[in-house]
């Protein structure tokens, strides 16, 4: 009874104690006038930064500038950043120039051709509008020139830099009129502001070409287009906004300048297991050097076991242009200078809004949510140049990609193939460049003339012409890597291993459920047979004997 | 006697089955587009709006943006809505049968599938409409007719533009609107 009594005494002095110290710890509010915020004599606190940066641009000296021109810009951020201009004049993006050291082919834009827009060269005024340089007109550029490096195309963060076509690579210093005579205005661009809120590349400066790839958005590599800007889970597990939101430069990891990824040179089976973080990687934009080539839990050792046939794209990215953008499946430059009833030039959309006919360009076939094409992939392309001989009886390859089942480098890979029809001379036999854009007289999108526009294309590109030439199919493949779905929307084993499969075309492999051995069906079908018969006899047997025993009557 | 209606028993019941396992695949029918999801849909659309008859579009939706809104990948689905008040009024006004409203508006479903080929499926309101009385199944006879006119397609005409959204409301994802479609 007396523990009882302490114990409630106890309580109670708590209790009270605890109060007293709520209340000095609190006062009440009262009625007086709140105090200052900070006082004057409080030492500041440090503010939150802005950004993640360590360096403000607009506080440099040398970008308070009333900067006229993009090489002004450019030779203010050389002050700075001494070096830079002379890595972007190692890379690709700078060169257009590439030669493949397995094949020994001159590649990049400025050899090659394809069969979108065909050539850049004797093009360049318009097409320049992505390379990342100032002036690129014509052959005579000056490539060693660091203030001819566009440094604002990759790094604006603003979203207001614009480079358009006809301009050689320049961003719009004037308003003016894009398309002409559409009615509709680009304002300049202010150089100074850009320059001052520079950044790291974001998808907008990557997108701003590569998603707009041959003219319009989505119509080249059928896995990048402007939905990735901003995507949700569905579309892309790794740039999820709202999830592992990666950029382009995430996976395509930059050196000096120099980005990795490039379609010219990729390694089609990388091996080994995932890299750390931290590890130097030479190959950091491929599935593997996050997730290795056992990706898959233990459990599903199965599914491990198809890394070595089977590039992880082909399960991952089941289909391809997953949004209404879609990509563009063909182009037929045959049906280009086609005029509409009126005798004048026409354009035409197809049911989604997208470019369908153009007299100047020809005619275009669209569509998304596209099942990709399957081939064996080593990860190199043989192209077929304007130098090249061609057999225009024959669907042309443009780019082959190399590979064959039981190579070690080769996977089954999956691929847009965009096909077409373009020139040919068909006398030299061989693809021929063409002058379209300009608005001289011999440009095909100004005066509507094959010939002039074919005879100005091989003069700047020092080949004859024999003054034929007619259109010949071409086909041209793009691997498909980008637009990776949740694993949840991966492949099912049936829709590679069933009959008609999309792994239908896919030769010198077995694959169980698709492929049948006949030496395997028989001895099946024999064991069928044998133990049908086996219960035929046994049940004939049985009837026999029972009757027989009836007869007897046991 | 026994064998003679065991064996009618036994086939009564087997038609049953085979009607219960037919019933679902006969109510909807299914055949491929020669054309783009969107130029099916566009086409559709084209049809509806030239058969007269109070035929309207009441609206488009994709039923794959809820699924990509979660996170999830399915190809694409798109329903055209389309209403005829030449044949929704009277069954609207009829309280014995106002509960068919709920087969209204009039769906045409174009999707593509894993083949990578696209499909036009639809009701069959000929044999629904028979179900519920001559008055509806004569109404239906109509749609059907209608409904087989709206898949009609001349390859020679050019691709007209898909209408997107719901006329009057809504968005191409659905939601909202159809009233100005005349359902």
């Amino acid at each position: 009874m007396r523990t009882r009594f302490k114990k409630v005494l106890a309580a109670l002095a708590g209790g009270l104690m605890l109060a007293a110290t709520a209340a000095f710890a609190n006062p009440a509010p009262t009625a007086q006038p709140a105090p200052a915020a900070t006082p004057a004599t409080a030492p500041a606190a440090p503010g939150k930064p802005a950004a993640t940066s360590t360096a403000d641009h607009s506080k440099f000296e040398a970008l308070r500038q009333n900067f006229k021109t993009g090489p002004e810009v450019t030779k203010a951020c050389l002050s700075c950043h001494t070096e830079a201009a002379k890595q972007v004049q190692h890379t690709k993006h700078w060169t257009w120039d590439y030669t493949n050291p397995q094949t020994g082919q001159r590649l990049g834009k400025k050899n090659l051709i394809n069969n979108y827009c065909t050539s850049t060269i004797s093009n360049e005024k318009d097409c320049m509008a992505c390379h990342a340089g100032y002036g690129w007109k014509d052959a005579s550029f000056d490539f060693s020139n660091e203030q001819n490096v566009d440094c604002l195309v990759c790094h604006d963060t603003t979203g207001s830099y614009r480079k358009l076509p006809g301009d050689a690579g320049h961003p719009i210093y004037e308003r003016k009129e894009f398309p002409h005579g559409s009615g509709k205005f680009v304002e300049a661009v202010d150089l100074q502001k850009v320059a001052q809120k520079i950044g790291k590349t974001s998808r907008t400066t990557c997108g701003a070409c590569h998603f707009f790839g041959a003219g319009a958005n989505g119509a080249k590599h059928g896995d990048l287009d402007s939905s990735l800007q901003n995507p949700g889970k569905y579309l892309d597990v790794h740039m999820d906004k709202a999830g592992l939101n990666f950029t382009c430069a995430t996976c395509h990891s930059t050196s000096s300048h120099q980005v990795a990824g490039s379609r010219y040179a990729m390694d089609a089976a990388p091996k080994g297991a995932a890299h750390i973080r931290g590890k130097a990687d030479d190959k950091p934009a491929s599935c593997q050097s996050c997730h290795g080539n056992r990706p898959h839990p233990e459990k599903m050792g199965k599914l491990n076991d198809h890394t070595a046939k089977v590039a992880c794209q082909t399960c991952h990215i089941a289909e391809y242009a997953r949004t209404p953008i879609g990509s563009e499946l063909s182009w037929d430059w045959s049906k280009a200078t086609t005029m509409g009833p009126d005798g004048k030039p026409m354009a035409a959309k197809d049911s989604a809004g997208r470019r369908a006919f153009d007299s100047k360009k020809g005619q275009w076939v669209w569509d998304s949510y596209l099942v990709p094409e399957y081939r064996w992939f080593n990860g190199e392309f043989t192209y077929k140049t304007y130098r090249d001989k061609i057999d225009p009886s024959q669907t042309l390859e443009i780019n082959h990609p190399g590979g064959a089942p039981g190579q070690a480098d080769s996977r089954i890979w999956p691929f847009k193939v965009h096909r077409g029809k373009q020139p040919y001379d068909t006398e030299n036999l061989n693809l021929t460049v063409q002058h379209t854009a300009g608005e001289d007289d011999t440009a095909l999108w100004h005066n509507y003339d094959w010939q002039k526009a074919i005879a100005k294309g091989m003069q700047t590109v020092g080949l004859p012409f024999s003054g034929k030439f007619d259109f010949v199919s071409t086909e041209m493949y793009w691997p498909i890597t980008h637009m990776v779905a949740p694993k949840g929307d991966a492949l099912q084993c049936q829709q590679c291993h069933g009959e008609n499969s999309r792994l239908k075309g896919i030769t010198g492999i077995y694959m169980p459920g698709r492929d049948r051995n006949p030496i395997v069906d028989a001895i099946g079908w024999g064991v069928v047979g044998l133990a049908f018969l086996g219960s035929l006899v046994h049940g004939l047997v049985r009837i026999v004997a029972y009757r027989r025993n009836r007869r007897n009557g046991q | 006697m026994t064998r003679f209606i065991a064996g009618i028993v036994a086939g009564a019941a087997l038609f049953a089955l085979l009607a219960w396992n037919m019933a679902g695949s006969l109510m909807f029918t299914e055949r491929e587009s020669p054309f783009s999801v969107e130029e099916t849909v566009a086409r559709i659309q084209q049809n509806i709006q030239a058969t007269g008859k109070g035929w309207s579009l009441s609206g488009l939706r994709n039923a794959a943006k809820p699924i990509e809104a979660a996170g999830g990948n399915v190809l694409p689905v798109l329903m055209i809505e389309a209403c005829s008040t030449q044949y929704s009024a009277p069954i609207l006004k009829n309280d014995d049968i106002r509960f068919l409203s709920n087969l209204m508006p009039c769906k045409i479903s174009v999707y593509k599938k894993s083949d990578g080929k696209v499909y036009i499926g639809m009701m069959n309101a000929r044999l629904i409409g028979r179900l519920f009385g001559p008055e509806v199944g004569a109404l239906m006879e109509q749609v059907a007719e209608d409904q087989a006119g709206f898949v009609k397609f001349d390859p020679s005409k050019p691709a007209p533009a898909m209408i997107k959204g719901t006329p009057g409301g809504g968005g191409e994802s659905g939601g909202s609107g159809g009233a100005a479609g005349g359902c």
